[in-house]
């Protein structure tokens, strides 16, 4: 009885770290930019640390600072502008090609037993023969351009979209196409009005998984082929010996990912699938 | 509304692993009559589900014929509108345009069908549910969505696969009273299968008693309506009805 009367009256001791918390969650839920630029704060501060202390010579390993300024030079020269729209429009394009390829496939092969009877050996096989493997034959084929590398970019993509298609396809209810059935809708119908909609967030998660490995392969093919382009911006500075521009490079390809998920990926996944209950919130 | 015949209906299916010939129907015949509420019960492995399913058109018949009036059909339609026990909702689509997408398959134009929709919700007291999601409502309210959705499309004959097994109890009677309501307003012709005798008992004109894919026996309710539980369940016909049904059921 003592026990309770006292809680009600004396507030609860707040310690000073969860009152450092409280000032970061409600700050944070005002920015939500902050929870985004807040956990990379220790990394800069050690970076810059490290770089500082002379354990690496400064050719090796630069600090925050010169990036930052290295940054600026190609930013006004136009460089990175140019070769950041290069790769990001590469990545784009497979991407799309990937896509357009890889649903269709996704729901042929998730909808008919025959086709995946077929079609599902063939898709392992290809599957194994990673996109860099393919480098050498493009190499020949297609020579250094620009159709080397979407190449190899909707070949990276294709894969993780069929896959997850097929598994989003075959996680429908049998209900729900019993359910559009018996409301008089067609065959052709229920593949656009359950089918898509119910393997959506499979396919999701298919293109996330896509586009990071297209992301990777993008940037080895421009290493490896590339005449522009992020990875081509990096490779081509160690030849000049430039750590700087290859950290910037290296940096520019996190930023880019974290975009491309935070600002494209994430708010479609919002819209469907966690509004939908196909898949648990995260708060 | 129109009626229902399945004459001599039969359904096996092939079982790989024991690699032999399963009788799921061995011979049904039955008819419920243009506005009519038949329920089916039976123990587990019966074929009472089966034979929704054939019914249905979601599988095809061994022999036998399944007749809307004197129509004979065969695979899925707009005729037999369905109410499943997982009630298959539509996640992706508001409770609005579940009720109306059975209107929107036959062209009916959007502020037409939503007007359709609107108007059974209201019948099912879920007008303010409108504009939510399947998976912010109940299960109580789920189905009450998925029995809607099913009228809505005007279907000839009404199916109901254990509806409201997955519901709790008290939400269960409430449903099981909603039901009777709604179908001595609109009197859809119902065929509801269902593992629960007072259910059977309490919603239904005819009871159907299913046995190893046979009728056992078929027991007329002729208890008054409007039917409620608090009366119901101390009523002394009721209480026989529901043992002699059960007495069957437990036989079979």
């Amino acid at each position: 009885m003592r026990t309770a009367t006292a809680s009600a009256t004396v507030p609860l001791e707040v310690s000073p770290w969860q009152r450092l918390l409280g000032v970061y969650v409600r700050w944070s839920s005002r920015n939500p930019w902050l929870a985004s630029v807040l956990p990379f704060v220790p990394v800069v501060v050690a970076w810059a640390a490290i770089a500082k202390s002379g354990l690496f010579p400064p050719v090796f390993l630069p600090g925050p600072v010169e990036v930052i300024q290295k940054f600026g030079t190609l930013m006004a020269n136009g460089i990175l502008p140019a070769y950041l729209e290069d790769s990001v429009v590469r990545l784009a394009a497979g991407t799309a090609v990937g896509m357009a390829l890889g649903i269709p496939l996704g729901l042929l092969i998730g909808m008919s037993d025959r086709a995946h009877r077929m079609l599902w050996p063939v898709l392992l096989f290809f599957q194994a023969i990673g996109d860099i493997a393919w480098l050498p034959i493009l190499l020949i084929w297609f020579g250094f351009g620009l159709t080397t590398m979407i190449f190899v970019i909707v070949y990276t993509v294709l894969f993780p979209v069929v896959l997850n298609t097929v598994l989003g396809v075959r996680s429908v209810p049998i209900e729900l196409h019993r359910a559009a059935l018996s409301l008089g809708a067609s065959r052709a119908r229920v593949v656009w009005e359950v089918v898509l909609p119910g393997a959506l967030p499979n396919i999701m998660t298919g293109l996330r998984n896509g586009l990071g490995f297209g992301w990777r392969a993008l940037i080895a093919a421009e290493i490896i082929v590339g005449t522009s382009g992020i990875g081509f911006l990096m490779f081509d500075a160690r030849r000049a010996g430039s750590v700087v521009e290859i950290l910037l490079g290296m940096i520019v390809l996190g930023v880019l990912w974290y975009v491309v998920d935070s600002w494209v990926l994430a708010p479609v996944e919002r819209a469907t699938g966690e509004r939908w209950g196909l898949v648990t919130r995260k708060d | 509304m129109k009626s229902l015949t399945i004459e001599r209906l039969e359904k096996t299916y092939f079982d790989p692993y024991a690699n032999r010939q399963v009788t799921a129907i061995r011979d049904i015949s039955l008819t419920v009559d243009a506005g009519d509420f038949v329920s089916v019960v039976g123990p587990s492995g019966c074929g009472k589900t089966t034979m929704l399913n054939t019914i249905a058109g979601f599988l095809a018949p061994t022999a036998g014929r399944i007749r809307i009036d004197d129509r004979t059909v065969s695979g899925p339609g707009p005729d037999r509108g369905v109410v499943f026990q997982s009630f298959a909702l539509f996640p992706w689509r508001t409770v609005l345009d579940n009720v109306a997408f059975g209107p929107k398959m036959r062209g009916v134009p959007k502020a037409r069908r939503h007007e359709i929709a609107r108007e059974y919700l209201a019948l099912a007291g879920l007008s303010h549910a409108a504009e939510r999601y399947p998976n912010e409502l109940s299960g109580g309210m789920q189905q009450r969505v998925g029995v809607v959705r099913a009228l809505a499309n005007e279907p000839d004959v009404l199916l109901m696969d254990e509806p409201f097994a997955a519901v709790d109890a008290q939400t269960r009677m409430t449903l099981q009273e909603e039901l009777t309501r709604i179908w001595g307003e609109r009197r859809p012709t119902v065929l509801f299968i269902t593992h629960d005798v007072n259910e059977a008992v309490f919603l239904a004109n005819r009871v159907v008693v299913l046995s190893h894919g046979s009728v056992l026996d078929d027991i007329v309710i002729d208890l008054p309506r409007p039917r409620a539980w608090d009366a119901l369940i101390e009523d002394a016909a009721f209480k026989s009805l529901a043992a002699r049904v059960l007495q069957r059921v437990r036989a079979a």
